[in-house]
């Protein structure tokens, strides 16, 4: 690894990435005074808001069944996400191979969409001001370079991570009551269901009427039956909207609690909460190749989320082609056509697909 | 939605605005033609404003409050100059204790100070000040039922640092990038803005040599500061008490043990919590030799960084609880945990209780005998 490098110009940089060829480049997204300098001496002056959302950290629906793990103790394999510990030795240390789905990409979209709802609508940033990028392989990253988040401390970050994925969501209002018992003064305490309409809690609001409307009625009566009895009562006459907590009957705090507890869940975006907490963090540069895929980390407009295809948008090898010998690897889709499955097949294929395969550790060259 | 980019207007404070709030940029304006210079504190034309100054360090120390200030807001106000040059010299009589007790007990009761007086200002007047810190600030619109919209980023700089509930923006009224809130709050979130300034000014004192009248009041100040600062951080036990230890470390303790894997955060609450409540470097490194992916070289290294005895000489504390409940490091909160906001008060707390404990069952079985 190559590090603390500065470069006086963007040719003198290319000229080293084209003298060295790197299998993968990253930048500081801190901004230093000596950025050459050894980590305590740089002097740091501020540092873009970076998110990172990856199909590693994340459940995704297609439940990562293409990843293969192996116990580097005792050798024992499977498929899917890999364990805690090995089933058959205890182990601890898998050597993994991944691959990247359709769905695990769009597992990742989702999130980023709900990432970049929370910044426009309620950081107020706009949607020009945000920068969206593929990864390069399962995720995607988005970066806030905007001077005013530039100097924000680590813990205010911390907060931002907070907010994005819902921690600390306090919806409870404590009141102190005196009663008088048998003669005697005491206070209790009764906590009351309480929601405004700013910031999540608003979110909270919304995703309550959408988890009340859309839920199958079996997961509506599981978290209360008297809510699958009042559903069309509390949507009808605007009971959440208006925070009338006390008007259904047989439906209180604890009820309330859990619904706002799956409109948390709907809403929180998941995150890697270390990436965006870190004040020195690198990041993979734009325009670069991943080093796991040969796909390029690539910019697109934010209102694009929807429609951007990165298995064939962040096609960088687009010529010629390349004879593999393909050991396992399964039925995929690449730069606008399928591919696969394949086991222990000689194929021709284009140059993209191949470099795909080889990186993936599922394919040689051969002649 | 609020400009962002909102220009700061020239605040325009009178004398007596800056003789209640002497942290204000403007107040260079009237100390610059001064030149203070240390030397001219032992003057004796400048004995009653250093007197003022003692006065302020010592309430400061014995009251938080420098109640002084308030009670004779009458008199004060005549002597405006007094009040306004009497900071500054402040600061440099702490300064010369080279005490950081109390350089944070000074900030904070000349911020808590300012606070007081900010509850009977307008809404206008405290826009002003907080203009003087570049916050972007304007006033909420007249219909609705809040005070002050703030920017997020300037709410975050100072809301961080408070731990409760309310204070996390996760719970605030944000929308479009302002967060809404009442006069109280503005005042509650400017006094940490001020405090962080009155610390960083003691950075900016750049004197090599006291002058010995300025070095013995400076040591009267000293010895004032042990008899009424209390020392809040007592030592940690000179042993290591593993049932003190609190249930997020004692996890990833055990997880460490069992030679099973750490995340990074997980590594770094885990050493920097043991260097801190004493562990040599050595003894931690010995820990992690079990992990099947240690390298004793680069561990020992990077187990020393966090110690200090490497690199910048820093050595690194545990991370607050908020944070490892960020990184999902918070593991088993007990009801403790519930009353702390960081780890190593924790053990604190409980290691006193354990080994008193432990004492008393000593002494019982020693009476027993």
């Amino acid at each position: 690894m190559v590090r603390h490098k500065r470069f006086e110009s963007m040719q003198a940089f290319q000229n080293v990435l084209a003298r060295n060829v790197p299998s993968d480049v990253y930048h500081s997204c801190a901004y230093y005074e000596q950025p050459d300098l050894e980590m305590d001496k740089k002097g740091w002056i501020g540092s873009d808001l970076v998110f990172d959302i990856d199909a590693d950290h994340i459940p995704t629906s297609c439940g990562k069944i293409h990843d293969e793990w192996v116990c580097q103790k005792c050798e024992f394999s499977g498929k899917g996400i890999t364990p805690e510990e090995c089933p058959i030795c205890s182990g601890d240390r898998f050597s993994v191979k991944t691959w990247l789905c359709d769905l695990c990409i769009e597992s990742t979209r989702v999130e980023t969409a709900k990432l970049v709802d929370i910044l426009t609508k309620d950081f107020g940033f706009a949607a020009n001001e945000l920068h969206v990028f593929f990864s390069g392989h399962r995720g995607y990253h988005v970066h806030v370079e905007d001077e005013v988040v530039r100097s924000l401390d680590a813990l205010s970050r911390k907060e931002i991570v907070d907010y994005v994925t819902g921690l600390g969501l306090s919806v409870l209002d404590k009141s102190s009551k005196e009663k008088s018992i048998q003669g005697r003064t005491r206070v209790a305490t009764t906590k009351k269901f309480s929601l405004h309409n700013y910031g999540w809690n608003q979110r909270l609001k919304m995703g309550m009427i959408k988890f009340l409307s859309t839920a199958s009625d079996e997961d509506l009566k599981k978290l209360n039956n008297n809510l699958f009895k009042n559903k069309s009562f509390i949507l009808k006459q605007r009971v959440i909207e208006e925070s009338r907590w006390d008007d259904v009957t047989g439906v209180g705090v604890a009820t309330w609690l859990k619904l706002a507890e799956q409109a948390k869940i709907l809403g929180s975006a998941n995150i890697d909460t270390v990436v965006t907490t870190d004040i020195h963090r690198l990041i993979r540069m734009n325009g670069t190749l991943h080093g796991k895929t040969g796909l390029l980390k690539i910019e697109f407009p934010t209102h694009k989320l929807d429609d951007f295809d990165p298995l064939t948008q962040a096609v960088a090898f687009k010529k010629d082609t390349a004879k593999v010998l393909v050991s396992d690897a399964p039925k995929f889709r690449l730069g606008g056509a399928t591919w696969g499955p394949y086991k222990n097949d000689k194929v021709v294929l284009p140059t993209a697909v191949a470099v795909m395969l080889i990186l993936k550790g599922r394919a040689e060259v051969t002649n | 939605m609020m400009d962002r980019n909102l220009p700061i207007e020239p605040a325009g404070f009178t004398k007596s605005d800056l003789a209640k709030y002497p942290f204000l940029k403007e107040t260079a304006r009237y100390l610059s033609p001064l030149d203070l210079q240390i030397e001219d504190l032992t003057s004796p034309d400048m004995h009653q404003i250093l007197d003022r100054a003692m006065e302020r360090v010592t309430s400061a120390i014995t009251d938080l409050v420098s109640n002084s200030l308030i009670d004779t807001q009458e008199t004060y106000l005549k002597k405006e100059s007094q009040e306004i040059i009497s900071f500054p010299v402040a600061i440099m009589l702490i300064s010369a204790t080279d005490n950081s007790l109390i350089k944070k007990r000074y900030a904070l009761a000349e911020a808590k100070q300012a606070t007081n007086a900010l509850f009977s200002e307008s809404k206008e007047f405290i826009l002003k000040i907080a203009f003087d810190f570049g916050w972007k600030i304007a006033l909420a619109p007249s219909d609705s039922a809040f005070d002050f919209v703030l920017y997020f980023n300037d709410f975050l700089q100072n809301a961080s640092h408070l731990h409760a509930a309310k204070w996390k923006i996760v719970n605030s009224k944000l929308s479009e990038g302002n967060v809404y809130l009442n006069k109280r709050d503005i005042i509650r979130l400017l006094q940490e803005e001020i405090k962080r300034r009155i610390d960083k000014r003691f950075n900016s004192v750049l004197i090599e040599k006291y002058p010995t009248e300025i070095s013995e009041l400076a040591e009267k100040l000293k010895t004032l500061a042990t008899e009424h600062i209390r020392q809040t951080e007592a030592d940690f036990p000179k042993v290591v008490v593993q049932e003190a230890f609190p249930p997020c470390i004692n996890t990833l303790y055990d997880t460490a043990s069992k030679n099973h894997h750490l995340s990074h955060m997980g590594r770094f609450a885990l050493t920097t919590f043991l260097v801190n409540i004493g562990m040599s470097a050595e003894s931690v490194t010995e820990l992690f030799k079990s992990f099947s992916d240690y390298n004793e070289r680069l561990t020992r290294y990077q187990v020393e960084h966090i110690a200090g005895e490497r690199g910048s000489g820093t050595k690194y504390t545990c991370p607050q609880c908020s944070i490892l409940q960020t990184h999902n490091v918070c593991k088993n909160r007990d009801d403790l945990c519930r009353r702390i906001y960081h780890p190593l008060k924790y053990y604190k707390i409980k290691s006193g209780t354990t080994l008193q404990t432990q004492s008393e069952t000593l002494e019982k079985l020693a009476a027993k005998k």
